[in-house]
């Protein structure tokens, strides 16, 4: 699973913010959202994604792994995966 | 009838655009709209402009960059430069709506280029300073510059300004691009002093602002017409070193008082 050509992201106090040129969009993302999509932008696999999001904000390795899947689901709707 | 086709310099923001063309309309609405604005011909890139159909669409510019070949279209004009020869060509209708949005994209991806920005927001100069306030539209920008004017401070725009980083710091430079106040602007340049995000309010008050809320008034208001990833990087590097260089903070007004002329040096 890898983030779409095109984007550009940054992280600014905490948030990471994406843009969506193509279709003039900002996208915010904080919290464990942003820490998958620095891991997917590494392209880490859904595991490693999870282990890490396990580490920083102490949830088991199953939710966490729950938690990824879920965000990449929505991520996809949104388009923003290729 | 004096024509008055020829050449004639066009500078905004330090960006020197030299325009040449055949056609007497062309030349005669770009004297008029940019009076404020001309320079003396020869320093700028080099644009031959030829009058091209006035289509409607596409509203929206296209701007791209690809191997040092720069190309800007919408339904009105359709222009390549060439940055590393310094010199395009371009076919425009005549008339201002649409050279103003041939210059307002080609401006806004300069400035981009070059580490700066160009912002949706009321733009004042008071005490040797630039203060800016970006917001969309209904925000307050042209209520807030009006206030100012009628204060006594100087209106840079109430609607576009063009921001760059300079080896002392981030300038703001007088701006043709207005919104309702409908203003010339005048060709020249102030060290930003603050930026300061709007709210309408009862009362007036400076309050200070998360730097993630800050950022994304202004990414929001950032005016880039380029949909590539690099653009894109170049203006999310841009828009976190201003706000880096000068925080923003909120500032409450209201519409009755300029107050806020006292709050924000």
């Amino acid at each position: 699973m890898k983030i779409k050509k095109g984007l550009a992201y940054r992280r600014v106090a905490g948030e990471l913010f994406v843009v969506d040129a193509g279709k003039a969009r900002l996208h915010e993302l904080n919290g464990p959202a942003a820490v998958i999509w620095e891991g997917l932008a590494k392209n880490r696999s859904q595991a490693e994604i999870a282990a890490e999001l396990a580490a920083q904000f102490e949830v088991g390795e199953a939710a966490a792994l729950a938690d990824v899947g879920d965000f990449v689901r929505e991520l996809q709707g949104a388009g923003l995966l290729a | 009838m004096a024509v008055s086709r020829g050449a004639l310099g066009v500078a905004i923001a330090g960006f020197g655009v030299d325009f040449k063309s055949d056609s007497a309309g062309i030349i005669t609405i770009l004297r008029r709209r940019y009076a404020p604005f001309i320079e003396r011909p020869g320093r700028g890139l080099e644009l031959a402009v030829s009058e091209g159909p006035n289509r409607r669409e596409p509203f929206r510019p296209y701007v791209e960059s690809a191997a040092g070949r720069l190309e800007l279209r919408r339904g009105d004009f359709n222009a390549e430069i060439f940055s590393g020869a310094g010199r395009g060509k371009a076919a425009a209708a005549p008339n201002e709506q649409c050279l103003d949005a041939f210059l307002r994209s080609l401006i806004s991806w300069n400035l981009l280029e070059s580490g700066g920005l160009m912002l949706h927001s009321s733009g004042i100069a008071l005490g040797g300073k630039a203060y800016v306030f970006p917001g969309k539209s209904g925000a307050g920008k042209s209520t807030l510059a009006k206030l100012a004017l009628k204060a006594g401070a100087e209106v840079i725009s109430d609607e576009i300004n063009l921001l760059r980083p300079g080896p002392r710091g981030w300038r703001v430079y007088g701006s043709p691009f207005w919104g309702e106040m409908r203003a010339g602007g005048r060709q020249a340049n102030w060290p930003l002093g603050g930026i300061f995000l709007l709210k309408k309010a009862a009362a007036t008050s400076v309050l200070p602002c998360a730097p993630g809320e800050a950022f994304r008034t202004v990414m929001r208001c950032l005016v880039n017409f380029s949909r590539s990833a690099e653009v894109s990087a170049a203006a999310l590097l841009a828009a976190g070193r201003l706000l880096a260089a000068v925080p923003a903070r909120r500032l409450g007004f209201s519409k009755d008082s300029a107050d806020f002329l006292e709050l924000i040096g």
